[in-house]
């Protein structure tokens, strides 16, 4: 660090004021979304399950979701379903999977069952996945352009491959965010 | 012996305990670990891909079936050029390696390192070795998003190529998702066996008549409405790393003289030994 003292200087700058804090979390926020949208075409060795690999955006709407309002929660869920939906196909859109994700992750009263650690994480994420994936499988059946025997077969082999994978994976993601964060002071509830 | 009492009383059960462990340990590691080896192929049998992925690459059968199919292709073209209907043009492919697979479950893509500059268009047919793999549907400048044809919502025009036997092909979910897709026949008295070859049919608008796309590995004579088939695909969707685009020629029957025989649309012939 002593041979770099206007970084120094500037990490201290950051970390002192509020404004770079914040405007340097939000930068972070951005690229972790980013990170996550390339993961989701990857299949990595490890994270692959029966060629299904963890949904890293239902990942962050939980981990955003967690300590949020109703609001806040919903909003994340529409946001990173489109870009989901940009990923893929819009035709059903994954807006509606991830936004009941948020509305009820942050509606769970987190402080009052569970408490703050991987595990309880880790939970919140299962669950979510398999409401995630009941969403886009009753848009397919209301859409009608598959039959519904093929969507609630498919439904039940990815909902619990992804809940597994995703709910394995979910601490991975949390705890960075969790901590950018607090360390930014971006808004929580 | 009221010491050694005493003593048992307070460490009786972890000393046993601990011994167990240790024994357990022994018998192990004597056996070699063989009935943690076995547990573990147990528990992950689920999740273990297709076994058969590594024959599937590198089937005998299907190099065979395949130098039988180029033999026949060339001399179907040599007497097409006879005939004088050259209509088939021999275009070079794009090579594309496989860079990403669908960012979702419910469809089946693969993302291709090619794109708009290198030539691939909408549409464009994509390739591998095996047969045809599915079709662009998105393209970008270096990249393209590709709809495989084990995709459940893709349904593609086949034909049994030894009877002419019509249907469509869907995707199906589950371990053999990405090798096998499920046939649709049109008719409901249909001449098809297990080993017949399957390839594009002229009806459908996606791809041009006259790809390879599997095998019947077995028939279901009695699904109503129509039977059904278990197609192997010959090309290794599930294991892609490489393949290639062509251009999706518009089907163009008009091109043909009207001396030609009358059937335009079966462009590949039947291996027929």
């Amino acid at each position: 660090m002593m041979q770099f003292p206007r970084i120094e200087e500037m990490v201290h700058t950051v970390d002192r004021s509020p404004e770079w804090r914040s405007i340097l979390g939000g930068i972070l926020t951005v690229l972790s979304v980013w990170v996550c949208l390339m993961l989701l075409p990857m299949r990595l060795p490890g994270m692959s399950l029966a060629g299904i690999c963890p949904n890293w955006l239902l990942i962050w709407v939980v981990a955003w979701s967690l300590r949020r309002s109703v609001w806040q929660g919903i909003s994340a869920g529409l946001v990173l379903g489109l870009l989901q939906d940009a990923m893929t196909e819009g035709e059903p859109t994954h807006a509606l999977s991830l936004m009941a994700v948020g509305f009820l992750t942050s509606r769970i009263q987190k402080q009052r069952f569970l408490n703050e650690d991987f595990i309880s994480v880790a939970l919140v994420t299962f669950g979510m996945a398999v409401v995630a994936e009941t969403v886009m499988a009753l848009q397919f059946s209301l859409v009608g352009s598959r039959t519904l025997m093929d969507i609630w077969k498919h439904h039940q082999i990815i909902a619990l491959s992804s809940a597994i994978l995703s709910s394995l994976w979910a601490p991975v993601l949390y705890f960075p965010l969790n901590n950018l964060w607090k360390w930014s002071g971006i808004p929580e509830d | 012996m009221f010491t050694v009492r005493r003593w048992w009383e307070r460490f009786g059960t972890r000393t046993l305990l601990t011994g167990a462990a240790i024994g357990v340990a022994l018998v192990l590691r004597q056996t070699q670990g063989a009935f943690l080896l076995e547990s573990y192929q147990l528990i992950t049998k689920p999740f273990q891909g297709s076994p058969d992925r590594a024959i599937q690459l590198e089937n005998a059968q299907t190099i065979e079936l395949q130098q039988r199919l180029t033999e026949l292709q060339n001399r179907n073209q040599r007497l097409e050029e006879l005939l004088g209907f050259n209509q088939t043009q021999k275009t070079k492919g794009i090579p594309a390696p496989v860079i990403g697979r669908s960012a979702d479950h419910w469809w089946s893509h693969v993302i291709l390192g090619r794109g708009r500059k290198d030539g691939v268009e909408l549409n464009s047919v994509v390739m591998s070795p095996g047969g045809v793999v599915g079709r662009v549907n998105k393209v970008t400048d270096h990249a393209s998003q590709v709809i495989l044809l084990s995709d459940a919502f893709n349904q593609v025009g086949v034909t049994v190529s030894r009877t002419r036997a019509t249907g469509v092909i869907k995707g199906q979910s589950g371990e053999k998702a990405g090798s096998q897709v499920i046939m649709e026949f049109f008719d409901k008295n249909v001449d098809v066996r297990r080993g017949d070859t399957v390839v594009t049919s002229s009806f459908s608008k996606k791809l041009p008549a006259g790809l390879p796309v599997g095998r019947v590995e077995s028939v279901d004579m009695g699904k109503s409405p129509a039977p059904e088939a278990v197609i192997q695909l010959t090309a290794p969707i599930a294991a892609l790393e490489w393949t290639s685009i062509f251009p999706n020629l518009p089907a163009e029957p008009e091109t043909i003289t009207p001396e030609a025989p009358p059937s335009p649309g079966t462009l590949t012939p039947s291996p027929k030994p």
